[in-house]
């Protein structure tokens, strides 16, 4: 596993995953078939580009506003078939799914590291960063529940 | 029909009307209880998928509900009709005992007013604005059983008028899709003059009048008649032509159309991507209702059967799922059931709806969620895992979203499942015109109240802008895009 020697170097880590993230979508953007969808993915990495200005202003001494509220997991993304992220003509629906699974999958490794921290400081900053994750899911579950499964 | 306020008040003031006003005491019209529509019994009517469930009112019980209506000044049941229908005048048509005149009200505003008056969620709408609603707390004129009164005693009656006319000016319009939308924008247009013609898909005119709403709500003969209608004012339709690959948007400018309205629904089926879910037996609301609507796959003999089963589950909350639901029953299933992830109060299905269904049997298995389909040895259905769930606190939007409880999920049994969780926008058009605005949803983009597209001779409005909505606000959105239409054709054609 990845060592974390400093504060610094978790925010690293983090502003990389966010990179990393806004990558992908750019990518999956340039092979879309349709303007509307490649708009949709290229709205997806600027809202990761967002999250990675917010963790280096972190990381540039600017008080972390992270919240300690709880936030609610829908699971919507849980019981869901994974996309083939090959397809050139995909729906709003698909890119949905994409972004709800990554942001779970972020949550996941940020709360996997926290368990595996024992210092105190270091825990608390994988939580707040696990829990801005679950905000993101949450967002794009939100979405998914207003405008996919309008009918159930 | 342009109407102004003063145009509404002067009708109100016409000799027949005053007396009428004069001739029932308001405390003795408020007297009168709300009629009520008289049904086929469920035991009857689950025998087939053709018995109209609501049979209509009588001629006495119109003449009674029509005297309810108090003939306000200020008629806010008008603001609540999409295409503003002339309701009292209409109403008070009846109490005088004009019905055909009532008719004739109607035409003015509305393409399809059988059809309004069968299926328009009216307790939403024009009744959730009536007098008696918004100032008595008390139930609302029947507007939408007046509606269909109406409507069906001119059509029975055999004396069906054909609304005022513009001198015909040559000028060619298409329109994509026949459904409510096209329809109403169509018989606006050719009132207008223009040379209309609607280019439908389907082999069947009609849209989801004919191929989504089962003929138990909505007889197939109803629509006819109201297509029949258009087509005397001179409406032509092309069936089995599919705009966007029979022919191009240009291949049509070439043979002479001027502008166009997108009328094409939203016609692909969404499913929810959870495991099993391509097994046999699992179809979606739009090809199962299809298939028995349009196709006659309830008949035992039909060419194009559907899957039957004992177990039918249909998942979703909305009227397409009742429509699903119900239809299974007729199938003949013995366990007809909806699976909904909320609670009946969260249904958008219509409270109507909801009450038939539970009259003829079907079960309601609300705050439940499918997550997987199990397959037998065939690849067949045969059972479904659900999960169910609870409403947490309302988040900012106020709205109390469900979420699963841990460990509670069952097990069902089902031979067929239909998936009614919600439609797409019908993609071709979208996806083939170039230079056209589309949302990250699919619906075309329009400048609001205006229905104009990005491509100027490109009007669209119903599903294709909406993504899924009602009937009645489809058929709205065609009025709205016939008026600006005449308004881009007058300036670009018709002005020296």
């Amino acid at each position: 596993m990845k060592e974390f020697k400093s504060i610094n170097d978790i925010l690293d880590f983090a502003i990389n995953e966010e990179i990393l993230a806004a990558e992908f979508y750019t990518a999956l953007a340039a092979k879309m078939k349709h303007k509307h969808i490649k708009e949709t993915f290229e709205q997806y990495a600027l809202e990761e580009m967002g999250h990675r200005a917010k963790l280096e202003a972190i990381k540039n001494g600017k008080r972390d506003n992270f919240s300690d509220a709880k936030v609610a997991d829908m699971k919507i993304a849980d019981y869901l078939i994974e996309v083939d992220e090959d397809k050139e003509n995909m729906t709003y629906q698909e890119a949905l799914i994409i972004a709800m699974k990554k942001e779970k999958s972020a949550f996941r490794l940020y709360s996997d590291l926290a368990a595996a921290m024992t210092g105190e400081v270091e825990k608390k900053l994988f939580l707040n960063l696990a829990q801005e994750e679950a905000k993101h899911k949450l967002r794009f579950e939100v979405e998914y529940d207003d405008n996919i499964l309008t009918e159930n | 029909m342009e109407r102004s306020e003063e145009y509404i008040k002067n009708e109100r003031k016409q000799d027949w009307r005053v007396a009428l006003q004069k001739k029932t005491k308001a405390k003795d019209r408020m007297s009168i209880e709300r009629a009520i529509m008289a049904e086929t019994p469920p035991e009857v009517r689950i025998t087939s998928q053709r018995i109209e469930v609501n049979t209509g009112l009588t001629k006495e019980q119109a003449l009674v509900e029509a005297s309810r209506c108090m003939d306000c000044v200020n008629p806010t049941c008008m603001e609540g009709c999409p295409v503003s229908i002339n309701i009292p005048k209409f109403i008070k048509n009846i109490e005088r005992g004009e019905f055909l005149e009532a008719a004739s009200v109607l035409k003015e505003s509305s393409a399809l007013p059988a059809v309004c008056g069968r299926v328009c969620p009216q307790e939403l709408q024009c009744e959730k604005r009536c007098f008696y609603v918004e100032k008595l707390h008390q139930p609302a004129i029947a507007i939408g059983y007046l509606e269909r009164f109406v409507a069906d005693y001119e059509r029975e009656s055999g004396n069906i008028s054909t609304p005022k006319m513009l001198a015909a000016n040559g000028i060619k319009v298409a329109v994509i899709g026949s459904g409510p939308s096209g329809l109403s924008f169509a018989g606006d247009m050719a009132k207008l003059g223009y040379d209309v013609t609607v280019f439908e898909a389907l082999h069947e005119i009609g849209g989801v009048l004919k191929y989504g709403i089962p003929e138990f709500r909505l007889p197939n003969a109803v629509v006819d008649v109201e297509i029949e209608s258009l087509r005397r004012m001179g409406v032509k339709f092309i069936t089995n032509y599919i705009v966007g690959q029979t022919a191009s948007l240009d291949d049509l400018k070439a043979d002479g159309y001027k502008a166009f309205y997108v009328g094409s629904g939203a016609g692909l089926p969404r499913f929810m991507n959870i495991p099993g879910e391509n097994s046999n037996g699992i179809l979606s609301s739009n090809e199962y209702l299809t298939r028995v609507n349009l196709m006659g796959a309830d008949s035992e003999d039909s060419d194009t059967p559907v899957l039957r089963g004992k177990h039918v589950v249909v998942v979703g909350g909305g009227n397409t799922a009742m429509d699903s639901v119900r239809t299974a029953k007729r199938l003949g299933a013995e366990h007809a059931t909806i699976v909904y992830r909320r609670s009946e109060e969260e249904m958008p299905a219509r409270a109507e709806e909801v009450h038939h269904a539970k009259q003829e049997g079907i079960e309601f298995l609300t705050l439940t969620n499918p997550i997987e389909y199990m397959a037998d040895e065939n690849g067949r259905v045969s059972q479904m895992k659900v999960q169910k769930m609870e409403l947490g606190e309302p988040d900012a939007s106020g709205r109390r979203r469900p979420i699963p409880i841990e460990g509670s999920e069952y097990i069902l049994d089902c031979e067929v499942v239909v998936v009614a969780v919600g439609v797409s926008p019908n993609p071709l058009i979208p996806n083939s015109v170039e230079g056209l605005d589309v949302s990250k949803w699919g619906t075309i983009e329009v400048v609001k109240d205006k229905m104009q597209s990005s491509i100027p001779e490109m009007f669209a409005g119903g599903d294709i802008v909406r993504g899924g909505a009602t009937v009645i606000l489809a058929m709205g959105d065609g009025k709205k895009a016939a008026k600006n239409m005449n308004i881009y054709l007058t300036e670009k054609y018709l002005v020296n």
